[in-house]
């Protein structure tokens, strides 16, 4: 970035008028992907990329440079100031982000040398070879990526981040049933893997597996969600969070900050200070990225907000972008939750969920991954995947109790780019959750 | 650029590779997009060039991905691929058989009628602006968003078998959607749907006619605010373009992905409910249906004159009068399941491991217009307008919500409702298909977003299609 970016504000010096945002981003990433106990392939990735908007008055361009060099700067740079007296203005824009807050600096591994291919293949093997009695292979991905950014602005920005996060997710399947349960270990300090408890986890799952497969009816069950399930419930949920969703009339939010929304022992907090996820030190924009309490005791308590939404709603700005949201646990065992289940369901993981109205906060999904039947308090069966249509506003008042521990849920990211986050939260006992057809397939 | 390809592909000799491959992309993007009315964004990606070098080693495959095509650096790539199926193969049962194919030169290069690279941006921003304005907010319109994705992209392919291919192509995404509010809630309706990219150029907003349709929209949307919602627990359903592409898509598209069947892609997008066993027996759907994939037709987003593992664009049955006859596979599933392979490896960018991916896949057109169809409708719906979408990782349970059902009594439009839901599983709706418009009706409907694999790639890809009409479809789920 040095190299270059001494050439860009020589030629910007030129060009008071003009306000600039200049970040560069290097990746890499090395992902093994394997099915039926064995490799599918092995990739490694790279790319530098730099990208810069410049700004005069209430207009802006935006351009992109990958693997960047002088004369690519100097084609690009010519066009942008070329073209943006021409375009029109956004009268929305205010200024660029003049946060100058250093967060305290953090020394992450770089984690693809950490963990080669060697100790991946080694790690695999094991575990396959442990759920292999029980006539299961496993399926999945191991992946570690590496990223470095530099980001600088003409308001005197000036900040540099790196993360490395690891993602394992082994999916041990019957061979002959199809029945599938899931194992997820994610975070940057791959210190924090146990590989005998991973295993021992897969393998108690494995257990419940092994029993009967059964449909049930459509209907309202009492349900215990897995941590999995109710973070992704809550990533949901954080679209109408946003100061964007605000202004673009779709939020659940509006109107109700600092009101009562769910039960008072519902606490959702944006904490990119938690080392147990993947934590980040600034937004994109360069903001620092600190704890956000979002719901307290109940209550509805910010929106995240960032520069350009800051100026155009009012809202307090803030650096944060639900990349480490947890939900508080609560008071009970896990045992205790199932215990409380006459006749209810366990469900482990969710499949494609998407929003019908995203202001109502309805949506449909599916369970995936390890559903099961509670019965008398005990798992007992297997259950065909489930399909759901419910809002998520609903599913957080009628949780009825948390278990009093939280686990560390990876979610990979794998749309307009490939990234890891992480999520914790405890099991949640909900009643009256909404099935609404049976899948007939595991 | 041949003869660096050329130069690779040498150097991949040997060494224990009995396969290799090697692909260079060079994109070009830029994005264009109004808010409200106003200009939000102006983005450009130019000059993106990326490489991506594919072994086959011990039976397994290591590949390696960059943005840098310096010397030094892919002769660090060449390393690396190696290196990963070496390791990779520590942990593996059975190896990747990969019958021989004969080779291949092939060159394609498709001119758009309106260059959208070479237009002056001013052209483009007049246009874009006057839609802009005529869709902002006003009335009961608190939000719009209009404006357009523009790629263009020059690959060149090689492999150690002696195949070679350069093509380039243009693909425009144009998009155009309003929010209507009031305290009934909120609504939305999109122009013309979301599967509206296609292989051309800046000439696709007028051919799609977006500047006659932006009073439709909001008054579409507006009206939608009041309209009631479906009561019957079961109902005829048409399902016009603006949604049934999707449809294709998620329940037989991806559900006749073959790497599915052995778990390549258990660990994101899922499964499907296919077995082997069912290949040339399984009644998928109703006599009328017909379904194909066929990357030969450059109409589409998904023609190729090679596929990126060397295999020439094919146009294969996947459904034959109701039947499901074949799948779409790379040369090693095509060799497990004993089929040809049908040309449906692709990778979004060079620098992307090549995946099993729809191409041109299509609804084969049957007879008569739309408005026979409503004709012959005594009671019913036309949904159209994707909104929701999700089905299950078996690709068996499905359920959509559209933007806007259009209510048909007697033959007639009597009316609209509001989010109309179904829901089904996957045979039986398609052996519900009893009618399907004919070739008047037909049109590609392409997308620039069908994500899928890990590293996630977002694929290009088109769906021909024509309105078919769905009997006795459960349309009760309320919300």
């Amino acid at each position: 970035m040095k190299q270059y970016l001494s050439h860009i504000l020589a030629t910007l010096s030129a060009h008071k008028e003009l306000k600039y945002v200049i970040s560069e981003k290097r990746w890499q990433t090395d992902f093994l992907r394997f099915y039926h106990s064995q490799t599918n392939y092995n990739i490694s990735k790279e790319s530098i990329a730099m990208d810069m908007t410049l700004y005069k008055g209430k207009k802006s361009y935006s351009f992109s440079i990958d693997d960047p060099n002088l004369e690519k700067l100097d084609v690009a740079l010519a066009e942008a100031m070329g073209i943006i007296d021409k375009l029109p203005e956004d009268p929305d824009f205010v200024d660029i982000e003049n946060d100058l807050t250093i967060a305290t600096p953090r020394i992450k591994p770089n984690n693809i040398e950490k963990i080669p291919l060697e100790t991946k293949t080694a790690i695999l093997a094991e575990i396959a070879q442990a759920v292999d009695p029980h006539n299961f292979a496993i399926y999945g991905t191991f992946i570690c990526n590496y990223e470095q950014r530099e980001l600088i602005n003409s308001n005197g920005l000036q900040k540099s981040w790196e993360s490395s996060p690891i993602y394992l997710e082994v999916k041990a399947v019957h061979n002959e049933s199809q029945i599938t349960v899931l194992e997820t270990f994610g975070g940057e300090d791959f210190g924090r893997f146990d590989k005998d408890v991973f295993i021992s986890r897969l393998l108690t799952k494995i257990g419940y597996a092994s029993n009967e497969v059964v449909d049930v009816e459509p209907g309202q069950y009492d349900v215990v969600l897995a941590p999995r399930c109710i973070a992704e419930f809550i990533q949901y949920l954080g679209y109408g969070m946003s100061a964007r969703a605000l202004d673009q009339h779709s939020s659940f939010f509006d109107g109700k900050l600092d009101q009562t929304v769910f039960p008072e022992y519902i606490t959702i907090i944006d904490d990119p200070t938690d080392n147990d996820l993947i934590t980040y030190d600034y937004n994109n924009e360069g903001h620092i990225y600190k704890p956000l309490t979002l719901v307290e005791k109940g209550v509805f308590k910010a929106f995240t907000c960032n520069n350009y939404y800051h100026h155009k709603t009012g809202l307090p700005k803030n650096g944060n972008s639900m990349s480490c949201m947890k939900l508080a646990p609560g008071d009970q065992i896990l045992g205790h939750l199932l215990g409380k289940l006459k006749r209810g369901l366990y469900i482990s993981s969710l499949h494609y969920m998407n929003f019908i109205n995203p202001k109502e906060t309805s949506l449909t999904g599916l369970t995936r991954d390890g559903t099961f039947l509670v019965e008398d308090g005990k798992i007992t069966k297997v259950v065909n995947n489930l399909r759901f249509t419910e809002k998520i506003e609903r599913i957080l008042r009628n949780i009825v109790a948390l278990e009093n521990r939280s686990e560390t849920v990876p979610f990979s990211e794998n749309y307009s780019f490939f990234g890891i986050d992480a999520a914790k939260a405890p099991h949640v006992l909900v009643k009256d959750f909404n099935i609404t057809s049976s899948t007939g397939t595991i | 650029m041949e003869q660096m390809i050329k130069t690779i592909i040498e150097k991949l000799g040997g060494n224990g590779i009995t396969f290799a491959d090697v692909r260079i992309t060079k994109t070009d993007i830029e994005e264009i997009y109004y808010q409200n009315g106003f200009l939000r964004a102006y983005n450009s990606a130019m000059d993106s060039w990326a490489i991506g070098i594919r072994v086959l080693i011990n039976g397994c495959w290591g590949f390696a991905g960059s943005r840098d095509l310096s010397v030094d650096n892919i002769d660090k790539l060449i390393a690396k691929a190696r290196s990963n199926a070496i390791h990779g193969s520590l942990f593996q049962k059975e190896a990747v058989v990969f019958p021989a194919l004969k080779p291949t030169i092939a060159s394609y290069h498709h001119k758009p009628k309106q260059n959208p690279f070479e237009m002056a941006k001013e052209e483009k921003l007049d246009f874009l602006g006057g839609l802009a304005i005529a869709i902002k907010p006003q009335n009961k319109i608190v939000h719009s968003y209009v404006g357009g994705e523009f790629m263009r992209q020059e690959k060149y392919y090689a492999n150690t078998e002696g195949s070679y291919s350069h093509t380039s192509f243009y693909n425009t995404l144009p998009v155009m959607s309003v929010v209507a509010a009031d305290e009934n809630g909120i609504q939305s309706r999109t122009w013309p749907g979301h599967m509206s990219a296609g292989r051309a150029g800046f000439e696709l907003f007028h051919s799609q006619e977006f500047a006659a349709n932006t009073e439709r929209i909001m008054k579409e949307a507006t009206d939608l605010l009041t309209a009631p919602t479906i009561q019957e627990e079961r109902s005829d359903i048409i399902i016009g373009n603006g949604h049934l592409a999707l449809q294709l898509h998620e329940s037989v598209g991806h559900a006749t992905e073959a790497d599915r069947i052995f778990g390549m892609e258990i660990s994101y997008a899922g499964k499907t409910f296919i077995k082997p066993s069912m290949l040339g027996n399984f009644k998928y759907g109703s006599e009328v249906v017909n379904i194909y994939s066929d990357s030969t037709d450059p109409a589409g987003l998904g023609y190729h004159p090679l596929d990126d593992e060397g295999v020439p664009g094919r146009k294969i049955d996947i459904i034959k009068d109701g039947i499901l006859v074949d799948q779409q596979t790379s040369r090693h599933i095509a060799h497990m399941l004993g089929l040809e392979p049908s040309s449906n490896m692709k990778a979004s960018f060079a620098d992307d491991f090549p995946l099993v991916r729809m191409t041109n896949f299509c609804l084969a057109p049957g007879k008569g217009s739309l408005a026979d169809l409503i004709a012959d409708t005594e009671n019913g719906y036309l949904l159209d307008f994707t909104k929701t979408w999700s089905i299950d990782d078996n690709r068996n349970n499905f359920q959509f919500t559209t933007e806007i059902g259009y209510k048909i009594k007697d033959g007639r439009i009597t009316g609209i409702v509001k989010e109309p839901t179904y829901f089904g599983i996957t045979k039986d709706f398609w052996n519900a298909c009893d009618r399907i418009c004919g070739p008047e009706e037909w049109a590609y409907h392409s997308t620039f977003h069908c994500g899928k694999g890990e590293p996630g790639q977002v694929m290009q890809l088109s769906h021909g299609i024509a309105p078919a009409r769905f009997k006795n479809i459960n349309v009760s789920v309320k919300i």
